[in-house]
């Protein structure tokens, strides 16, 4: 403000001071001069107005006042018109000024005389400060926490269009906690205008009180002078409830998930805790005790909300809350309709919303050209399943505009649909479906079909099955009719066949096929059978009757239930029919004198007959045949001919188990004369089988034969192995002999046998398979089917050969049928093996006598020198009489020591005791015990035929021959039998036997003992008995010596030889051995065939 | 509702004393099934011995008391934490217009039949009331529930049928039957969730209580008057 303040008085001092400084550089430098002169004439004189200041509020006015200690004042302002205004007070309101400076004098009367100041006043130096606003009218909504105010601009006091900026200030409290400071804008419109302004509160409104005031600022471009804020306004406040029912707030809210909430409590008590769900929340205090409770990001909650509970000494209070989400758009929208009369819109809610009950989500659907709508609300709580509305039809409305809305507290989204509705047809199943004859080829279905297609086709589709055959589906354009019901022919069936119909329909639109209908089963109605039987004849086997056959008509052909057959024959001389034949029977016997007839067979049913099928009797000769071979693949069977063109009608195969007797018939199958091969197939060809084929080549006459042919479908492996024998053996071969395998187990064309032989006894080469290809086991393929017999030659004597023979044929080998041979010995080798140790023997004992008889004197000297014989000692004859008188001196009285008796303590029964108390040769002594042993079976065997075992044991002849067969040998004969059993103890001197002392021990007993014992070690083949080791060896080269032994198990024996003790005579002898022997007998397998 | 069994007292004839079971016009269908599961009905020449009632009533208040635990418990199932906490209790928690069961013993004991009987009368018939209203705002709560819903219903329909087999007491013992009053009155359209909540709650305690309660009162009755 740059204010001159001109005195009257000289150099009085112009006194101006800067009110107010806000800001403004310019507006300081240009303040500066002023300041200096002011202060010169404030200094100079106290009494001068100064610190002129202007506000104004409304443009209009400018309210100026200074300060001055005059009663009167004389304002002055020096504009256009000069005028001058006499006031009592230091204030003057005077009309807005022009732009531009003015020059405002101010006079000042005192009593001491009069001051006078000069203020220079522009708009510039004017403040604008608004009115200050009044609020009309607080209110506060409670339940949703919501403030309000009114308040009035009072725009008509300013001529200017001007924005106004509203600071609104929002309190909380008793101790006015700041909680909203908020800015509104409006423009003045040169009238009186309402303003309102609302606020949302975190807290709800029931617990606290809250205050609200506000000022404003008018934001007006044109005025150039200083603008202010106005004064605030008065508060105006909403106090909290204090008296209320409910004590907790909010109640009932329904919020979005994740948002934050505060709950408070009205109390007066003091709240002790308070808790959401199962979470305790940090209290928050407000006035009084009245508290609160910040929940941020709230979780969806159950069904029946989520409590939060105040709880105070002895009460709880508590709210419920129920935390969800807006409804979601509906999905999967679809309108159609079923009879296009009502329309059915069904959709997916999506995301739960996690509201149910009156919170739940309601849908509208709104048709928007008609403007019709459905409501839908769930009365039953139910899944996240689709939901449906039903829509009435409209009449000549055809596409239709649907927006489905939905709605809950916190939300609602919506889709649309727009459809053609006649496009949208998914018509109810089909019902009351019939099926009705027209003939035996042709039906009409009728259905109904509610619905109102007058104005639209329908496309159905019927599906029809008959047994063994795939299903058939026709689609059928039918008009729509108001009706209802609808028919329609269904031809090109068979007559007396078993139908199935399902129906469903759509429309010619198409958008969805109903469901099929119930099926309908129909049988259509019979029809004369549209061919003859097929037919065949054969002569009876005395060729004097012809035995006529047919086949029963196949369904498709018979057309109805075959009753009978008519079966007549015609020559030249006429025509001869026989009675009605019923349907089960498909053959006819008639007795015909000659052939040249012609058999005609016709089927019957209910309709009618059917043409004749007609076969000539006549059977042309035919040349001989040669009987070929064919072999089929699974069930059938290939046979080719060559065509021949004489054959006019037809060829005809027939065939027959090989098996069956004449005549043979098991099936034909006629095959047009252009075809030269032909499969044949039956359910009744068994693999491994033989058939008989017969072609046959039809003439106008007759049939001729022209091909005979056995087969199989499938050859098999034979079921039984030849059965073979041997018919000669020498040393070195083996003659086989087998016979023929009958047709029956043959199962296939016999293509050869195998022969396998192999070194080998019974037991040992059975466990090992013939075809694992070892090398020692030697094959003969015989191809050559007339082949019987089979000389292996190249074998070694004396040896057991194991014989195998199988046939085979494409189907696979045989059995296997084993047999074993031992090859006869060699007779050289024989005679060498006795002669060799015989005349080793011989030179032994020849060299040893020349040796003897030559070293004789030597021998003397050595082992019996001459001893002088004491009688003749003349030194002695004095005490001859001494001697001679007592016999005690003696010397050398020798005792012989002969042992007279050998018990045997245990043996059995049967066996007869046996004392022998002579002494024999070792050899001789061992045959003797053993004929003892078993004395009734002994057979003596000096030389065996070749002995063939069998693989079948032989219960009987283990029976007679077990232990017949030990066989003794001597030391000269040193060879085992060749018919040796298998028998392991065959050296056993068997339990029966009794013990004989091998010897008769010299009346020394020590000395002889020892002596005979070493010439028992210079023997071959004999061990004494008395060494229990040695003692079931036999001859060394018996084949099975070791093998017996490992079998043998010697039954208890106790042989107690009595030796009588040397100085005394005793009739019993003492014992010197006790042997245990164990001997169990061995199942003989042994077969001996006679050569 | 009394009017009939009054004049059943009244007249004390056989010929009306099945008609107790009808007093509940508003609930004729439904319990009438129940009710016919539950007792046989009198035989109509019967004289009107107490014995039998009681008998009948004794055994459904014990059949009742099987079932209380398991509806308190599957209600606050229902609730939401606090209510579905284990252990959870609120005996501050009351209802002006359903009667305590609790009693002191003294004051118990001091009762006469009359007084008992009519007591328990006034009780059941307020908590018939009442849980109809609880399974009103429960199927606003938890519509998806519908074994909590039924279990409501059936207790319901048992205390319905035990009002009228005190009934059937109360007029073999020649005891004036109180009338039916509207123990509601305006209460309960306004409450809020919370309140219907704490409501149920306090409905199906007392009702276990009110059960546990007039078993003993008919074990006294049964001993006085054997059948």
């Amino acid at each position: 403000m740059d204010v001159h303040l001109e005195l009257r008085r000289p150099f009085q001092g112009l006194h101006s001071k800067r009110m107010r400084m806000t800001s403004g550089f310019r507006w300081l430098l240009a303040t500066l001069p002023l300041l200096c002169l002011m202060s010169q004439v404030n200094g100079q004189k106290r009494g001068a107005p100064r610190e002129l200041k202007c506000v104004t509020a409304s443009f209009q006015v400018w309210d100026c006042s200074w300060k001055g200690h005059g009663t009167l004042y004389e304002v002055c302002i020096e504009d256009r018109s000069h005028s001058c205004y006499h006031l009592e007070k230091a204030n003057i309101k005077i009309p807005a000024l022009p732009p531009g400076d003015h020059v405002i004098t101010i006079t000042s009367l005192h009593e001491f005389g009069s001051s006078r100041s000069k203020f220079i006043l522009s708009e510039r130096n004017v403040s604008l400060i608004p009115e200050t606003p009044e609020i009309l009218n607080l209110s506060a909504d409670f339940s949703t926490s919501t403030l309000s105010i009114k308040w009035n601009d009072k725009g008509s006091a300013i001529p200017h269009h001007s924005n106004v900026i509203w600071e609104i200030k929002v309190l909380r409290k008793k101790s006015m906690e700041l909680v909203k400071l908020a800015t509104h804008s409006t423009t003045l419109s040169g009238r009186d205008t309402f303003h309102h302004w609302n606020w949302t509160s975190d807290m709800p409104l029931e617990c606290v009180s809250h205050y609200v005031r506000l000022r404003s600022y008018i934001d007006d471009p044109h005025f150039s002078g200083h603008k202010e804020w106005s004064d605030w306004s008065p508060l105006k406040n909403i106090s909290e409830i204090a008296d209320s029912p409910t004590k907790v707030f909010p109640q009932d809210r329904v919020v979005l998930v994740g948002s934050d909430i505060t709950f408070c409590c009205v109390s007066k008590e003091k709240v002790l805790s308070a808790q959401i769900g199962q979470t305790v929340c940090p209290l928050i205090h407000l006035d009084g005790e009245n508290v609160a409770i910040k929940i941020q990001n709230i979780s969806a909650s159950a069904n029946s909300g989520t409590n939060v509970v105040f709880t105070t000494e002895d009460n709880i209070f508590g709210t419920v809350i129920f935390a969800g989400y807006p409804p979601d758009v509906p999905q999967k929208l679809n309108c159609e309709t079923h009879d296009l009369r009502e329309i059915i819109c069904s959709w997916n809610p999506g995301r739960p919303t996690s509201l149910v009950g009156p919170r739940n989500t309601s849908y509208t659907l709104l048709e928007s050209f008609s403007g019709k709508y459905v409501r839908f609300k769930r009365v039953e709580a139910s899944t996240n399943e689709s939901y449906q509305l039903f829509f009435q039809m409209l009449p000549s409305q055809e596409v239709y505009n649907f927006t489905l809305i939905a709605h809950n507290p916190l939300g609602w989204a919506e889709t649309t649909l727009s459809v053609n509705i006649t496009e949208r047809v998914y018509p109810h199943t089909p019902t009351s479906f019939k099926v009705k004859d027209v003939n035996s080829t042709a039906v009409t279905l009728s259905w109904r079909l509610p619905g109102n297609f007058a104005k639209i086709s329908l496309l159905c589709q019927i599906r029809i099955n008959k047994p063994n055959s795939v299903q058939e589906l026709r689609n059928v354009t039918i008009k729509g009719v108001e009706s209802s019901s609808y028919l329609v022919l269904v031809d090109k069936l068979n007559p007396y066949t078993i139908y199935t119909f399902w129906i469903r329909c759509s429309t010619e639109t198409f958008w969805k096929w109903s469901k099929w209908s119930s099926e309908k089963q129909h049988l259509t109605t019979e029809a004369i059978p549209s061919k003859g039987p097929d037919t065949w004849r054969e002569w009876s086997s005395d060729g004097r009757n012809l035995i006529i056959y047919w086949k029963p008509l196949p369904i498709s052909e018979a057309n109805g239930k075959i009753l009978s057959y008519n079966v007549s024959c015609s020559s030249e001389e006429g025509t001869q029919s026989l009675s009605e034949i019923p349907d089960p029977q498909h053959r006819a016997e008639m007795q015909l004198d000659g052939h040249g007839y012609i058999i005609s067979v016709v089927a019957r049913n209910s309709v009618g007959s059917s043409p004749p099928s007609r076969i000539a009797s006549m059977e042309i000769p035919h040349d001989d045949l040669q009987v070929e071979q064919a072999v089929g693949m699974g069930r059938r069977i290939l046979l080719t001919w060559r065509l021949d063109p004489k054959m006019t009608c037809d060829y005809v195969i027939k065939w027959c188990n090989t098996s069956r007797s004449e005549p043979c018939l098991m099936d034909w199958k006629k095959v047009p004369s252009t075809s030269n091969a032909t499969v044949i197939e039956s359910d009744q060809f068994r693999p491994g089988v033989r058939y008989n084929f017969f072609l046959y080549g039809c003439k106008n006459q007759g049939y001729q034969l022209l091909r005979s042919i056995i087969g199989y479908v499938e050859e098999l492996a034979p079921t039984v192995a030849p059965n073979f024998t041997v018919e000669e053996t020498s040393a070195d071969s083996i003659l086989v002999k087998w016979d023929d395998i009958p047709v029956e187990e043959l199962r296939g064309f016999l293509r050869g046998y195998l022969f396998y032989f192999e070194k080998g006894e019974r037991d040992a080469s059975k466990m090992r398979g013939l075809e694992s290809g070892r090398s020692d086991i030697k094959v003969k393929n015989i191809t050559d089917l007339s082949q019987k017999t089979l000389r292996i030659a190249d074998l070694q004597g004396k040896t057991s050969y194991h014989l195998v023979l199988r046939a085979y044929t494409d189907g696979g080998m045989g059995p296997e049928k084993s047999m074993y041979v031992v090859t006869k010995e060699n007779s050289v080798g024989l005679i060498i093996a006795i002669l060799i140790p015989v005349a080793v023997a011989v030179a032994v004992g020849v060299v040893t006598s020349i040796l003897c008889y030559r070293k004789r004197e030597w021998i003397k000297e050595t082992f019996y020198p001459d001893i002088p014989n004491p009688e003749n000692c003349k030194a002695l004859q004095f005490q001859k009489s001494v001697c001679e008188g007592s016999s005690a001196l003696k010397t050398l009285e020798m005792n012989p020591c002969t042992p007279n008796n050998v018990e045997v303590l245990e043996t059995r029964s049967t066996i007869p005791k046996i004392e022998d108390t002579e002494i024999i040769s070792p050899v001789a002594e061992r045959a003797a015990e053993r004929s003892d042993a078993d004395p009734e079976n002994h057979v003596v065997v000096s030389y065996c035929p070749p002995i063939i075992e069998e693989e079948i044991p032989n219960p009987a002849a283990e029976e007679a021959g077990g232990p017949a067969q030990v066989i003794y040998i001597d030391v000269q004969s040193m060879y085992q039998p060749q018919a040796k059993p298998e028998e392991g103890p065959d050296l056993d001197p068997v339990p029966a036997a009794g013990y004989k002392p091998q010897m008769r021990l010299p009346v020394n007993c020590a000395v002889s003992a020892t002596a005979v014992e070493d010439d028992l070690g210079k023997t071959a083949g004999y061990r004494p008995q008395a060494d229990v080791n040695t003692w079931n060896l036999v001859s060394p080269d018996s084949p099975r010596s070791t093998d017996s032994t490992s079998e043998l198990e010697p039954e208890p024996l106790v042989i107690e030889p009595k030796h009588p003790p040397c100085s005394a005579f005793q009739k019993r002898a003492a014992a010197d051995t006790v042997r245990r022997i164990h001997a169990r007998r061995i199942p003989q397998q042994l077969f001996s065939v006679p050569l | 509702m009394g009017a009939q069994a009054e004049v059943a007292a009244v007249e004390g004839g056989g010929r009306v004393a099945p008609r107790w079971i009808h007093p509940f016009q508003p609930f004729i269908e439904t319990p009438l099934c129940l009710l016919a599961l539950l007792l046989p009905p009198l035989r109509p020449a019967a004289p009107l011995s107490p014995a039998e009632p009681i008998s009948q009533a004794y055994s459904l208040a014990l059949y009742m008391q099987k079932n209380t635990s398991t509806l308190l418990q599957t209600y606050l199932q229902h609730q939401g934490s606090p209510f579905s906490d284990p252990g959870f209790s609120a005996p501050e928690l009351q209802l002006s217009s359903l009667p305590p069961a609790a009693v002191s013993f003294k004051v118990w004991h001091a009762l006469d039949d009359g007084e008992r009987l009519s007591r328990a009368q006034e009780a059941f018939l307020a908590l018939t009331q009442h849980l109809q209203l609880v399974g009103d705002d429960q199927s606003d709560l938890n519509p998806d529930s519908p074994i909590l819903l039924a279990q409501l219903s059936a207790a319901r329909l048992r205390a319905q049928g035990l009002l009228g087999n005190m009934a059937a007491i109360m007029a073999a013992l020649g005891l004036p039957i109180p009338k039916e009053e509207d123990t509601l009155g305006l209460v309960p359209f306004g409450a809020s969730a919370f309140e219907r909540k704490c409501r149920g709650y306090v409905v199906t305690r007392e009702y276990g209580h009110w059960t546990d309660r007039v078993v003993r009162d008919l074990a006294l009755l049964k001993a006085k008057y054997p059948a």
